[in-house]
Parts: structure tokens; C-alpha cells; sequence
């Protein structure tokens, strides 16, 4: 976001100086501002305002007893000390670091396989992309119907002699039924884009790798795998700010428990805000949860970048 | 079923009319006028007797209700109390919060009318409006909880069915028992709580066992949480989940179609499921008091909603009056709770409203308006009194969620004991 606006006043800094001695030129750079105007405005209102107001007033502290105050970083001092934050911390990168890969290695073999010309597909493809109609909170209560001990799941594993599973009520168990059900729902969103980026390999290079003898897997490998790179890196980092930020399946199945074993940050902000009622801490947390947010995405950038 | 719920609604509905039709020519001694602005959780409907009947005999005022939904009421009120909004002249308190929306001085003190309240209401009821020596809201309803039991699943089990009689309330070890042997016979589970995880429900265990409220202090800023009868009621709780007594992974308000479909041979539950079993249930079932714990105590839930007054409003007067109406006049009362099956706090309203009820509950639930009375005046001990309620049952339910699922009582009761206090160090 940061680096988008500067080279964006960098490019309109450049413009104003070249632009200062025939002075006809200066107008098209008030019209250019004037188109950008309300996407700038828009940008400074919806998010470096509320981002700036957060940050400031994640270093005040105001309570019902003891009023308005600065605390500077006490407040993130508090949350580093909290077991509750470090718990959410360690829960939330656990999550990421599970989820992500599987997800993408599964929407990419997906991807692979309904790109195939296979009998029906088209159809199966549909199938899988059907999920992302369904909005979160419905699926979330669907799930909380599949999970319950005497539900849906548990009458499957029983076709297998799999005895009953306790799910959402274990805390070894809860996160893992919590990924099971956003892969149900993303997979097949993330799936689409790699499949237009599969659709854009020109054909010739299969059929010349096929005269060359090279087998299915050696394709894959060698050609499907670097040509989709691109996809590939847009949708492994879309994927990973998306799964940060969830939030519904846990406050609809789990409630953050059991034992804080699905506690994502993104719940441990809300319930602080609004159930514990200490909104500064939360803001604070929130500004702990981006800045998460944008490491992880500049690792995941320059790994990818360093590969090419 | 139906035909004869809807005759006992109508029943009380045109009683209501009756005696407000009395009053009307009785108490139109205000002068107030003009539009108030009533602020709640509930339909639209639920509100709509009371408002036909006040402004009936009241003909200056008008009454315009919105409704906000429960989970967002609570941040809403301090966004628009915050902001000194004066467009809220009258507003539905949640009683455990009302020490914290008096100390954050949103609610107008109302201590002249304490006689009146003390006198239209049972102590209890007058006592939860009352903080920091001050009463700043009226009591407009009561709740209560019963035992409900599957005749059908415990004679099977050879089991002799409780009865409504308080004297000879049954204690939750033999509620154990029973349920253990209905479960032997093919029942699916022994006991379901209504709220299963909510401290509203699971305060009594506690009490039960003289481990009081969990709020201790002058302040009431303390938690105690981690004394012996806390951990000995919790441990028994979790028992009853890892023992397959009650199910896990049922939310609550969940439960209640557990017990209405036979699979439960005991269901705690509040008055409003009288009706839902009348019409739900098709086996035998029947009402019982409120469990116990041998050697202990009988402790039941009670509160709800008071209504209070904005400090902010413009129009205080004619909001006092609707106060007054809904809290002090028995049929301004019986009004409040004409759409809906809750108990008036009024107490002449209590004594004309619960006849309907058992009525609305039919044979099945013989005894239950002579259960909630006894209830109400002799075992009921209300939520704490502390400005740091809110966090405080926000912290313990997710305790007992914890609990329920397998964690150790002792160390899960200690764990929200630190958190309680790091929220309420914020305070």
C-alpha cells in the first residue's frame, strides 16, 4: 500500500518539475490529479486515516474508572506479557504456516487435474467452485452441524470403523477441523487462478515435450509448474493476508476455544474490543496483526522474487 | 396445542385490556407530552401491547420503539450514551450491567421512587437496580429456571418422577443417578442445561455449594473464583460432559429441541420453554424444581431486563411516566409481557400472569405458577453487582466452554481468574 502511494507521488513530483517551464504542461498534470482524486481521497479516508487514528490511539489507555490517558507503548507491553496474546500469536502463525502451503498445493493439483481433458471435468470443476457462493457465516454453520458429536462426520467415520471424533470440542483436534472447512470454501476460489493461468501455457510446448518422451509428471514439473509462476505467487500471497484475517468460522463454531487452541488474532481483536470492552488494547493489537501481516508478505515476496 | 395457546394468550391479552381500561380513567394525572425514543433488544411486537396501552391512557405521549439486536445492544449503547445522544429517552438495561451504565453516568437517578419500588416488586428484583447507594432503573422483568423431566425415559428406568413441590426438590446427585439409569434404559442423554455454557445457569452450582457469585469485595473489583466449592461445583460440571451425562458440542439455546425430541430424561430450563414443550413435546413430561447439592443449598437464577432513563433525554418526565407505567402499574406490567413468555417483575402482575402461563403449559404443567412464585420470593440470588460484570461473564464463559470440553476445573478457574483481573486492571 505504502509503496504504491510514494511512487505515485514520486511519478506526479517528477511531472511537476519537468512540467515547469513550458507552462502549458501544467494542466495535464491538474487534470491527472483531478481523475485521481477520488480514488487519493478515498485512499486517505478508508485506510491511512482509520491505520493513523488506530496507531495513535493504541498508545492512550481509557477506562470506565480511570479515565483518558497517554500511555505511550504500555499497552504493547501488556500484550506481549498476556498469555492470551501469545497464545493468539503462536496460534495464528501455526495456522499460517499449515494452512497456506496445503491449500495452495491442493488448489494447484486441482488446477492441474479439472484442466485435463477428463469425461465431466467441467462439471467436477463447477462442483469444487461451488462452495464460494455459500457466504462464510452460512458454511460456518453448516459445518457446525457436520461437526457435532453425533453429526455428519462422525457418521462417516463410522462407515470406515473410524470411532467417533470429538472435533471442535478438542483442543488437539479444533484448528485442524477450522482449516478443513475454510480449504472446503477457498480451494476452489483459488483454484479458478490457477486454472486461467494453466489455460494460458501454449499447447505446442506439451506436444514437443510428448515427442521428446518426457512423461505426465516431467510436464508438470518442467513446464505447467514454472509457467505459472506468476498465479502462483498472486495467489499464495492473496491466500495467506486472506487466512490472517479470518474470522467468522471462529466466532460462529469455537469461540476461540477450546483452551485458546483456535484463538486467531483477528478473534482475540474483536473479543477485546468489544467483549472486553478495551478498545485501545485491541487497536494496538491490530496494528501488531498488519505489521505481521506485511513480514510475512515481503518474506513471501522475496523468496519469490529471488527464484526468478 | 396451538388453539389453546393462542386462547390463553388472547385470554391474558383482553385481561390486560381490562384493567388498563380501569387505570386509564384512574392515573391520567400527568402532564408530561410529546415523543419518547425506548431503546431494546426484543421484536417490535413484544413491545407493542405496552406501548397500545400506555398511549391509551396517555393520550400526549407517543411511544417510538427501535430495536437493536442483543450481540451489537451493548457497544451500541455506549457509542450513542457516549456521545451524549439526547434521541434515547428511555432504554432496556440488562441488569448485570447496570452498575457499569450508572458509573458511567448514563442512567438518571430514580432513587425518589425506591418506596414505590420496593413495594411493586419482590426484594430481589428491587435490590438489582440499586448501585453505589443510589437506584438508577425499575425492574420490568423476572426470570426464573425448572426443572423439566421426560416421564416416559424415567419410567422406563423404573424411576419415580420428581414433583413440583419445592419441599421436596430433588439435589443433582440425584439427578445423577437418574439420569444415569434412564441412559442405561435407552435414553440418549441424562441431563441438557438450556445455556449450557452461560454463567446465568451456572452461578447456582456454585451458590449451591456456598461458593458464592465470584465477585467479592467493597469494590466488588475481585475475583473468587478458585475457592474450594468453585472448583468441587465445576469439577462435578465437567464430570457430567467427560461421562457422556450431557452432551458436548452443543451450543446454547441449542439444546432445548434435545429434551422437546425424547433424547434427555432432565432439561433445565427457563419459564419461556413451558410453552415450547407444551407444543413440541409428544411424550409424557413434567415440571420440577430447580436442583440442588446434597448438604447444600437451593439456589435458582433470576433477573433481567430493567428499563432506565437516559441522563441526556430531553423529555424525562413523560419517560418517567412510562417507567412507571411498565414497572409500577399491575397492568402497564402484565402489558410488557402480553407478546412474549416472561414473568413481570410487578408482583401483582407475577400473580395474574403465571395462572396464563400453567394454563399455556397444560396439564403437563401443573404447579409451575405456585414453582415460580416460591422461586422467586425464597431461592433466587441474582447475578453480582459490579461495574466489571462484563468482563467478568465474558472470562467465565469461556471457562466453562473450556471445562465442558475436558480442561481441568482447578487450573481452568485459576487461569480465568488472571485474566478477570488483567481485564478489570484496565478498567
Amino acid at each position: 500500500m505504502t509503496s504504491r502511494l510514494s511512487s505515485g507521488t514520486g511519478v506526479a513530483a517528477r511531472t511537476g518539475t519537468a512540467a515547469r517551464r513550458p507552462r502549458r504542461r501544467s494542466s495535464p498534470l491538474l487534470i491527472a490529479l483531478a481523475f485521481l482524486a477520488p480514488a487519493l481521497i478515498a485512499l486517505l479516508v478508508l485506510r491511512i486515516a482509520p491505520a493513523a487514528v488506530a496507531l495513535w490511539q493504541s498508545m492512550f489507555q481509557s477506562g470506565l474508572l480511570s479515565g483518558d490517558r497517554f500511555v505511550g507503548l504500555s499497552n504493547y507491553i501488556d500484550l506481549f506479557a498476556s498469555p492470551d496474546f501469545q497464545g493468539a500469536l503462536g496460534v495464528t502463525l501455526l495456522f499460517t504456516v499449515l494452512i497456506n502451503p496445503i491449500q495452495v498445493a491442493v488448489s494447484f493439483l486441482l488446477a492441474v487435474l479439472y484442466t485435463k481433458r477428463l469425461a465431466g471435468a467441467k462439471i467436477w470443476r463447477s462442483l469444487v467452485i461451488l462452495p464460494i457462493a455459500v457466504p462464510p457465516a452460512v458454511s460456518a454453520v453448516m459445518w457446525s452441524v457436520i461437526y457435532r458429536p453425533d453429526g455428519l462426520a462422525n457418521a462417516f467415520l463410522d462407515l470406515f470403523g473410524i470411532p467417533p471424533q470429538p472435533f471442535l470440542t478438542s483442543p488437539q483436534q479444533a484448528l485442524v477441523s477450522i482449516m478443513v472447512l475454510l480449504s472446503w470454501i477457498g480451494v476452489g476460489y483459488w483454484m479458478m487462478f490457477l486454472i486461467a493461468g494453466i489455460n494460458d501455457v501454449p499447447r505446442s510446448y506439451y506436444e514437443a515435450a510428448s515427442l521428446d518422451g518426457a512423461s505426465s509428471w516431467r510436464q508438470l514439473w518442467s513446464i505447467t509448474f514454472p509457467l505459472v509462476r506468476r498465479p502462483l505467487a498472486f495467489v499464495l500471497v492473496a491466500d495467506t493476508v486472506s487466512n490472517l484475517l479470518v474470522f467468522a468460522p471462529v466466532q460462529i463454531l469455537t469461540k476461540g476455544g477450546p483452551e485458546g487452541s483456535t484463538n486467531l488474532l483477528m478473534y482475540d481483536i474483536f473479543t477485546r474490543a468489544y467483549t472486553l470492552g478495551d478498545l485501545n488494547t485491541a487497536q494496538a493489537e491490530v496494528v501488531i496483526l498488519v505489521l505481521v501481516t506485511v513480514l510475512i508478505v515481503g518474506v513471501q515476496f522475496r523468496l519469490l522474487k529471488a527464484e526468478d | 396445542m396451538k388453539r389453546s395457546r393462542a386462547a390463553s394468550v388472547a385470554a391474558v391479552a383482553i385481561g390486560a385490556l381490562f384493567i388498563a381500561g380501569c387505570s386509564a380513567a384512574a392515573d391520567d394525572s400527568g402532564s408530561a407530552e410529546g415523543t419518547l425514543q425506548f431503546l431494546g433488544t426484543d421484536d417490535p411486537a413484544t413491545y407493542a401491547p405496552v406501548i397500545d396501552a400506555f398511549e391509551a391512557s396517555h393520550p400526549d405521549i407517543t411511544v417510538e420503539y427501535t430495536q437493536v439486536p442483543f450481540d451489537q445492544y451493548s457497544s451500541t449503547l455506549q457509542q450513542r450514551l457516549g456521545a451524549g445522544d439526547d434521541t434515547i429517552d428511555v432504554y432496556g438495561v440488562d441488569q448485570p450491567n447496570l452498575s457499569q451504565l450508572a458509573a458511567q453516568g448514563f442512567l438518571e437517578d430514580l432513587s425518589d421512587l425506591e418506596g414505590e419500588a420496593k413495594a411493586a416488586t419482590s426484594e430481589g428484583q428491587y435490590e438489582i437496580n440499586l448501585y453505589d447507594g443510589k437506584m438508577w432503573a425499575l425492574s420490568v422483568w423476572n426470570s426464573t429456571q425448572l426443572m423439566f423431566y421426560n416421564r416416559d425415559a424415567l419410567t422406563a428406568a423404573g424411576i419415580e418422577s420428581p414433583t413440583a413441590d419445592p419441599e421436596a426438590r430433588w439435589t443433582w446427585e440425584q439427578i445423577e443417578e437418574a439420569g444415569r439409569a434412564a441412559q442405561a434404559s435407552g435414553t440418549q442423554y441424562g441431563l441438557v442445561l438450556e445455556q449450557i455454557e452461560a454463567y446465568y445457569q451456572l452461578q447456582p452450582l456454585a451458590e449451591s455449594l456456598g461458593g458464592g457469585s465470584g465477585i467479592v469485595g467493597d469494590e466488588m473489583l475481585t475475583a473468587d473464583i478458585t475457592n474450594d466449592a468453585w472448583i468441587q461445583a465445576m469439577d462435578w460440571y465437567g464430570e457430567t460432559f467427560a461421562s457422556g451425562l450431557s452432551p458436548r458440542g452443543v451450543g446454547g439455546f441449542q439444546t432445548a429441541p434435545i429434551f422437546s425430541d425424547g433424547d434427555a430424561a432432565f432439561f433445565v430450563g427457563g419459564p419461556w420453554d413451558v410453552g415450547r414443550m407444551a407444543a413440541d413435546a409428544d411424550f409424557d413430561w413434567g415440571i420440577a424444581p430447580m436442583p440442588y447439592f446434597e448438604g447444600g443449598d437451593a439456589v435458582t437464577p433470576t433477573g433481567s431486563w430493567s428499563w432506565g432513563i437516559n441522563t441526556a433525554s430531553k423529555n424525562k418526565d413523560a419517560a418517567r411516566e412510562f417507567l412507571e407505567f411498565a414497572a409500577f402499574d399491575a397492568a402497564g406490567a402484565l402489558s410488557t409481557a402480553e407478546a412474549t413468555t416472561i414473568i413481570p417483575a410487578n408482583t401483582d402482575a407475577e400473580a395474574e400472569y403465571l395462572p396464563g402461563l400453567e394454563e399455556l403449559g397444560g396439564d403437563r404443567a401443573a404447579g409451575v405458577a405456585d414453582l415460580i412464585s416460591f422461586e422467586v420470593e425464597n431461592t433466587a440470588v441474582s447475578r453480582p453487582t459490579s461495574v466489571g460484570y462484563v468482563q467478568f461473564e465474558a472470562e467465565m464463559n469461556k471457562a466453562f466452554a473450556d471445562i465442558r470440553n475436558g480442561a481441568d476445573a482447578a487450573e481452568r478457574l485459576e487461569q480465568a481468574a488472571s485474566q478477570i483481573e488483567a481485564a478489570w486492571d484496565k478498567l
